[in-house]
């Protein structure tokens, strides 16, 4: 968890108003208020389109990647046959010299130890931060979704085992606790996204807990009750869809943090490996040019931080947006 | 109750109740590592036995180190080990693995200690600054570091503090940690107890930025938020109406009530800062626990592994533990059992 935590508190938000009593025209309209209200905050719709730009540039990488295998990124990015330096390692960037000689346009970012083009490895060092991000934050929250609700809807002993449970499993620093999760299963990016799918369970976990506890005793759950509906029915469509704007804020802001988390254990060599590139992984390489490259560890750096920052403002935006209680 | 006084009898008490609550939760500790790093594909045996050993020599080195029995009972041997303080023998090192930790845990904690108060001494006088200034450009800018702060990678700002403040500035080293309390005659470069608090200075430095600064980040985001309800509340309003200065309300009356959620981000934050020194200490070369883990994995130093992941979870246990009872010590509702 290293941003930080949504208000548990909230005692309606506007979705939940919306739906309370008439039931569930929610997802069309939610979505578009939603959106309305980003675009009032300014920081949330520049974060929105930053994560929008970023997005585009993964899916172009994976496209280029699965179906052209690189055609792309040679004909547009880098061309090997016209490439004056001729993969000369550790180039400057563009307006830059240094001993290995003046920075060239071919390789507008300078090139890696291996001589290998910087930007377009960070284009495609975008595919697996933003999937890895993506995928990680579904886990946790399909996880702690299903883990809260349960938890919080039938409350006793079922709540305390489960809650013991989840709180004693990340006594163990969770960046610990994936390293040895990946070192038991694996090491490649798959288990870094499962490992900290796992451990962002906890946050959706107590948020979802709460939501249901304030949720549980209001008058449509009654309602839903005496005309018959089940347990799951009653969690499925009417108790997770009114905790929908908490958990939208938190999701975005955990996605920020798992890109933060898996960005740290490709540079301790856990996640993507070579030759696929991660903006981890090429930090960690960059370690041993520093000296005489000093750029080469400042480009990946500086993507996972505008990527994040995005995700970090969206989430704050939202948060402000959703939360009637804030005035600004 | 009124804590003032010292520590009461009751506190103690209370932290005795603490300890006694968190042994379910070392005991899943030590079975989660367990199981995973029983679940390590290859066989230990394999590690130090040549390809072509005997099926008697093999089964000799089995029955040594016990892997002849049933998972459950592994298990239960390693458990008495562990509460008798022993995690078992290190292969890489030569070493039984509570020894090795001995020797690696305090700089650990030592860095952590630093970052942690680097963080609390910059991000509290920032959130409060913040606060007050509520909406004003210095609270716009404090809203924009911090929130920088939190989406920055700490190894990152780790690798950019040694390119500047070493490589060009040569102002601090790049690598290694001296403990304060370290012996001159151990130091290269020593010859008083001066000289190692010197270095120790000069070596913490940067790695206490790199990984204070996420902490301090999340600080200073709580500390406005808290405090700009807490400022909220009546009977900042009530002081206000009294006519208490300024100043006396901001220290006296909003503050202290203000600190109980930064002191829970805290407690949270230490799991991710303990996650966060095994990056720092391998950016700055450290060699702390973090770095400890990750050489026992590659070295396949399996019983190594195990202890690690253990001391890091007990480290953090112990450090929760200590913030309930400041939180208890700072906040007067708490009640920790007993008599009122």
């Amino acid at each position: 968890m290293a941003s930080g935590t949504v208000d548990e508190t909230v005692e309606t938000t506007p979705s939940e108003r919306h739906n309370d009593g008439e039931d569930l025209e929610k997802s069309n309209s939610g979505v578009r208020y939603i959106l309305t209200q980003i675009h009032k905050d300014t920081s949330a719709t520049i974060g929105l389109y930053v994560i929008l730009f970023v997005v585009a540039v993964a899916v172009f990488a994976s496209i280029d990647y699965y179906i052209f295998d690189y055609a792309f990124a040679e004909r547009f990015l880098y061309h090997p046959e016209r490439d004056a330096a001729g993969g000369q390692r550790l180039l400057p960037p563009v307006g830059m010299e240094s001993i290995y000689g003046p920075g060239v346009i071919e390789h507008p970012l300078g090139t890696d130890h291996r001589g290998r083009d910087i930007f377009t490895r960070m284009i495609y060092g975008t595919r697996i931060a933003i999937t890895a991000g993506f995928a990680a934050t579904s886990i946790g929250l399909v996880g702690g979704t299903v883990i809260g609700a349960v938890s919080g809807y039938y409350g006793g002993k079922v709540d305390d085992l489960l809650q013991r449970f989840t709180e004693a499993l990340y006594a163990i620093p969770f960046l610990v606790l994936i390293i040895a999760f990946m070192t038991a299963f694996g090491r490649d990016v798959t288990y870094a996204m499962v490992g900290v799918g796992i451990v962002s369970i906890p946050v959706f976990n107590r948020l979802i807990r709460s939501r249901v506890v304030s949720v549980r005793e209001k008058e449509y759950i009654a309602a839903a009750k005496v005309a018959g509906a089940k347990d799951y029915q009653v969690i499925l469509y009417h108790i997770i869809p009114n905790s929908f704007s908490p958990v939208l804020v938190q999701a975005t802001l955990q996605i920020g943090v798992s890109i933060l988390i898996i960005a740290g254990l490709s540079f301790l060599g856990f996640g993507a490996q070579p030759p696929t590139p991660s903006w981890g992984q090429m930090l960690a390489e960059s370690r041993d040019y520093m000296l005489p490259a000093p750029m080469y560890s400042v480009w990946p750096g500086l993507a996972i931080l505008i990527t994040v920052f995005a995700f970090n403002l969206l989430g704050d935006g939202l948060q402000d947006a959703l939360d009637p209680r804030i005035e600004n | 109750m009124s804590l003032r006084g010292g520590f009461p009898v009751s506190l103690i008490r209370y932290v005795g109740s603490r300890i006694i609550q968190s042994v379910p939760v070392l005991f899943i500790i030590v079975l989660v590592t367990f199981l995973l790093t029983n679940q390590i594909p290859g066989d230990p045996v394999s590690i130090f036995l040549s390809p072509g050993a005997s099926p008697e020599l093999i089964a000799e080195v089995q029955a040594r180190y016990g892997l002849d029995r049933p998972l459950h009972e592994r298990f239960i041997a390693y458990l008495f080990g562990v509460v008798q303080g022993d995690l078992g023998y290190s292969i890489h090192y030569g070493m039984p693995v509570t020894e090795k930790i001995i020797e690696r845990l305090p700089i650990t904690v030592f860095l952590t200690t630093c970052a942690f108060a680097f963080a609390i001494a910059i991000s509290v006088p920032l959130g409060v600054i913040s606060a007050k200034r509520r909406n004003k450009p210095t609270d716009h800018i404090s809203r924009i570091v911090s929130l920088i702060g939190v989406s920055t990678p700490s190894f990152w700002i780790g690798l950019l503090l040694i390119i500047i403040f070493s490589f060009y500035l040569g102002l601090f080293p790049a690598t290694g940690l001296v403990l304060p309390w370290a012996d001159p005659e151990t130091v290269r470069g020593a010859e008083t107890r001066l000289d190692i608090l010197r270095l120790s200075i000069h070596h913490a430095i940067l790695p206490t930025i790199a990984l204070g600064t996420l902490q301090m980040a999340q600080i200073t985001r709580i500390e406005r938020s808290s405090m700009v309800e807490s400022l909220r509340e009546d009977y900042v309003l009530l002081a206000r109406a009294y006519g208490f200065p300024e100043r006396t309300i901001l220290r006296k009356h909003a503050f202290r009530a203000a600190q109980l959620p930064v002191l829970t981000i805290i407690g949270l934050g230490l799991s991710t800062a303990l996650g966060g020194a095994v990056l720092i200490e391998t950016v700055f070369e450290i060699n702390g626990m973090g770095r400890l883990i990750i050489q026992a994995i590659n070295n396949q130093d399996y019983e190594l592994v195990m202890g690690t992941t253990i001391v890091f979870g007990v480290t953090y246990v112990v450090g929760v533990i200590v913030t309930d009872v400041l939180y208890a010590y700072v906040d007067p509702r708490v009640q920790y059992g007993g008599e009122e």
